[in-house]
């Protein structure tokens, strides 16, 4: 599994008809399996999580953000994506979903290179509201520290995580062990 | 998240937020003016719950203030969204807006981010009518 990572999405749940049909037959009846990542919020829009927050799963396996409350994105760690450091696999391809405004939209990802994918919600980066998924090994920059890339050349106009989220971070070895990590 | 109806701060912040005033005709939507549907700028839906619908001179922002109607178009607040990162620069803001209603109560609530303000801050939310009637913007 080492080619780039195919993205597939689906905005609203209306389209996902429409998405379905496009797919060759012989994924009509394979049925990939999909791991569902909830996008939340309190009633006040204080606090905002993942969850599950940490998600272990086997390469080519289709994961799928939805929204339950307020407003989110799913985007990759990756510098196309506002000059964000990388911590998705090299040669996997970033996502970034847009705003996902209304409760039930959706945006799915085939994730097939393996390695740690660490991704984030545009507006509530800097809250913490981050996430981290293990595609079968705990391979590449996802792994890495957070600064592991600070005097590397072509580097230098890449952001640093926010504080917040780094402490929100399930630890690599926890989702190995526990395969679904929730928030606390 | 805490959450604080401090209907006892109202003269204080009555003092930040004392003048200009909102011209008359902006107490039902739309306001018009330099006014826009914050939906119009930013991809959030039209009827926040719990806020309204909102309205925002472009030139203000961050801070507002934001007009809130509710879905018979009456305001019911003027909301100030304030960053932390500002509030940690002890940055002021002064001369904001307000309008000629009678002011009920005053929240101060903590809002992590959204599409316009997508960063932590803080919503003082000068409410014109009671905290019953602004519980019912559920949706």
């Amino acid at each position: 599994m080492t080619g780039p990572s195919r993205r597939e999405f689906v905005k609203a749940g209306g389209f996902a008809i429409v998405g379905l049909a496009l797919l060759p037959n012989r994924r009509l009846f394979s049925a990939p399996a999909v791991e569902v990542i909830e996008m939340r919020s309190d009633a006040l829009g204080s606090k905002v999580w993942f969850d599950p927050i940490g998600l272990y799963v086997e390469p080519g396996t289709t994961v799928r953000w939805m929204v339950k409350e307020n407003v989110h994105t799913t985007t990759a760690y990756h510098p196309r994506n506002d000059h964000h450091p990388l911590r998705i696999p090299e040669g996997a391809v970033p996502w970034d979903s847009g705003y996902l405004v209304r409760p039930g939209a959706h945006f799915d990802v085939k994730l097939t290179v393996p390695g740690v994918y660490d991704y984030y919600c545009v507006p509530h980066e800097a809250a913490g509201m981050v996430g981290r998924i293990v595609v079968g090994k705990p391979l590449g920059p996802g792994a890495e520290p957070f600064d592991y890339w600070l005097g590397k050349p072509g580097t230098s106009d890449w952001h640093h995580v926010p504080g917040a989220a780094r402490s929100a971070f399930p630890s690599v070895r926890r989702i190995m062990a526990e395969h679904r990590v929730h928030p606390t | 998240m805490k959450r604080l109806t401090l209907t006892a701060l109202m003269v204080g912040f009555g003092l930040l937020v004392a003048s200009p005033d909102i011209a008359a005709g902006q107490s039902k939507a739309p306001p018009g003016g330099a006014y826009k549907a914050v939906s119009s700028l930013v991809p959030l839906p039209d009827f926040l719950p719990g806020l309204g619908t909102l309205y925002v001179d472009p030139a203000t922002l961050p801070a507002g203030p934001f007009l809130a109607y509710d879905h018979q178009g009456k305001l019911v607040s003027s909301i100030y969204m304030v960053p932390l990162k500002d509030m940690n620069a002890h940055k002021a803001f002064s001369d904001l807006k307000v309008a000629h209603e009678r002011v009920d109560h005053v929240d101060i609530v903590y809002n992590a981010g959204h599409p316009g303000v997508a960063e932590p801050h803080y919503h003082f939310i000068v409410w014109y009518v009671s905290a019953q009637r602004a519980a019912q913007l559920v949706k």
